[in-house]
């Protein structure tokens, strides 16, 4: 499929996901995605949603890759079925269908619920977060990503938004984090209880 | 000193050693302080989660449209596009099918306003609201076959736009921005830019929008000034907008100082004016801006109108003076379009002409 194939462990496809090496992620999906393709398109899902669920999983995979002390157990191919198939099974139950799950008995399964229970927490809590940056408004949501997540510092803020001199900007922020901490919280607390 | 940005700077390591020291142990001694702390740092970490997966996510779409994008058919969207997330494989369709109503609307359109002339002699606001259904077909098309480029949702309406000085500052029509979600700008060379609306003037139809991101427009000369003086009648003037994907170019010359119903704000032009054109320049033989091109009469295929500049410029020094401030206009300042032959003012005022797309 590709003009020059070369060919990783499973520790340096690790390696190259931790340091954010383009032509190792590039081989990595293209090794696994058939599997995923057909674990998916065998179980009722279309090619869109196949290609869905392999980037979650190899989301999945990068976190836990860059997690200190992280060691895979497994191989890699039967971690990512694993995943793959975890959040699959969520979204077809989501989805209220229950049938047999149909799958190949050469592929062996991993126990990855610790890793798909913590993906599926960050995933609402982001939920929550698309919620209240949305109820929060403009030009407040990006003022706090500008600051928190883009690391502009507060001169940078105090031009882009128009303030007059960053101390303005800082006020600014300030009120815009309170606001954006009760959207946020308020609807966490609900939700649990 | 915010607790805020006492817990900010420790996050990010900026704390002396004793400051530091004294921090922690009141987070270990200060149990109030403790869990606003927790609460903060937690807040943090779920944006920088949301960014670091949003980023891996879009290079994985990128590598999948690379390595597989020509035998499934599937295309990369931003965020912000879950329309067409959700109903990808139906604009493609859809969109041809509204190619053909469009085709349908615009002959309607002029044969209409032909029969209704004299009841209905209305200003038709020139906004592309369905035409850009065949341009995003379009941009799916040459999605699906080239790689790597972002395919938007279609805008709900798209028209003109150019730029007022060299800070970012445009200005377009207000019926198109009017109750908008998001607007964005974009042309050849430049990237497709959100912009705010920061000044508009439901009565002149016109609005002035800012880029957002102050990096784009760095480099920005804009070659033309606004003519404060008005023209007179029989000058040659010329328009570019965006009445489709492309810059479209018209010329004739102006026709009556004013508009429709007698209006003093407006000139009328005897260009063809075309859905699209909306928010587009007007300019005169010398490449001074004289106009916002705004609309035409229902029927009157070759008449157009448009906001005349020094309607702009006193809706600018009318407005609040901090906005005042921001907008400076390049006034009548020394023309360097003057002398160049048309098509290589164009060249130069192309850059700062730009497709609106507006989303509702």
């Amino acid at each position: 499929m590709s003009k020059r194939s070369v060919q990783f462990t499973d520790n340096q496809f690790i390696d190259g996901l931790r340091s954010g090496d383009n032509e190792v992620l590039t081989a990595l999906y293209k090794k696994y995605y058939n599997i995923v393709l057909k674990l998916i398109v065998n179980n009722s899902g279309s090619q869109e949603a196949a290609q869905d669920i392999y980037q979650e999983t190899i989301i999945v995979l990068y976190e836990n890759a860059n997690k200190t002390g992280f060691e895979l157990k497994c191989q890699l191919q039967t971690y990512i079925y694993s995943v793959a198939k975890r959040l699959w099974l969520k979204q077809l139950k989501k989805g209220g269908k229950t049938f047999l799950f149909k799958e190949e008995e050469e592929n062996e399964v991993a126990d990855v619920t610790e890793e798909i229970t913590e993906h599926e927490g960050k995933e609402n809590e982001i939920e929550q977060m698309n919620k209240s940056l949305l109820e929060l408004g403009e030009p407040c949501a990006t003022l706090i990503k500008d600051f928190y997540v883009y690391k502009l510092n507060m001169e940078e803020i105090a031009e882009k938004f128009g303030y007059t001199n960053a101390n303005n900007a800082k006020t600014q922020k300030y009120k815009c984090l309170q606001r954006l901490k009760k959207h946020f919280f308020d609807h966490t607390t609900i939700e649990q209880e | 000193m915010r607790q805020v940005d006492l817990f900010d700077d420790y996050l990010n390591g900026l704390l002396s050693g004793e400051e530091k020291t004294n921090f922690e142990n009141e987070l270990k001694n200060n149990e109030i302080i403790n869990k606003a702390f927790q609460e903060h740092k937690q807040l943090l970490e779920v944006l920088q989660t949301q960014n670091k997966r949003k980023q891996l996510k879009d290079k994985l779409k990128a590598i999948h449209h690379t390595e597989y994008g020509h035998n499934t058919k599937i295309f990369s969207i931003n965020q912000e596009e879950t329309f067409a997330k959700r109903h990808g494989k139906t604009i493609a369709v859809a969109a041809s099918t509204a190619f053909i109503a469009v085709l349908t609307t615009v002959a309607l359109l002029s044969t209409g306003g032909y029969l209704f002339t004299k009841q209905n002699n209305q200003i038709t606001n020139l906004n592309r609201i369905v035409m850009d259904l065949k341009a995003s077909q379009d941009g799916i098309v040459e999605g699906i076959t080239r790689p790597k480029r972002t395919v938007y949702a279609p805008a709900k309406i798209e028209g003109s736009a150019f730029a007022l000085n060299n800070q970012g500052y445009v200005i377009t029509s207000y019926h198109m921005v009017k109750d908008a979600d998001s607007v964005f700008i974009q042309n050849k060379d430049f990237e497709r830019s959100l912009t705010r609306v920061i000044l508009s003037n439901p009565k002149l139809d016109i609005a002035i929008l800012k880029v957002e991101n102050t990096e784009l427009i760095k480099n920005w000369q804009v070659p033309f000034s606004i003519k404060e003086k008005n023209s007179d009648v029989g000058e040659k003037v010329f328009t570019l907008g965006y009445p489709r994907e492309d810059m479209v170019y018209g010329e004739g010359s102006l026709s009556s100082l004013s508009g429709y119903a007698n209006d003093s704000s407006m000139y009328q032009i005897s260009i063809p004016v075309n859905p699209g054109n909306s928010g587009g320049p007007l300019l005169d033989e010398y490449g001074n801006i004289i106009g916002v091109v705004r609309g035409k009469i229902s029927g009157a295929e070759a008449t157009g109108f448009a906001v005349k500049a020094s309607e702009i410029i006193s809706t600018i020094s009318n407005a609040p003076d901090s906005t005042q401030k921001e907008v400076t206009l390049l006034k009548n300042k020394k023309n360097a379009l003057k002398h160049l032959k048309r098509t290589e003012q164009i060249k130069k005022i192309n850059p700062y002409v730009f497709n609106v797309l507006v989303y509702k």
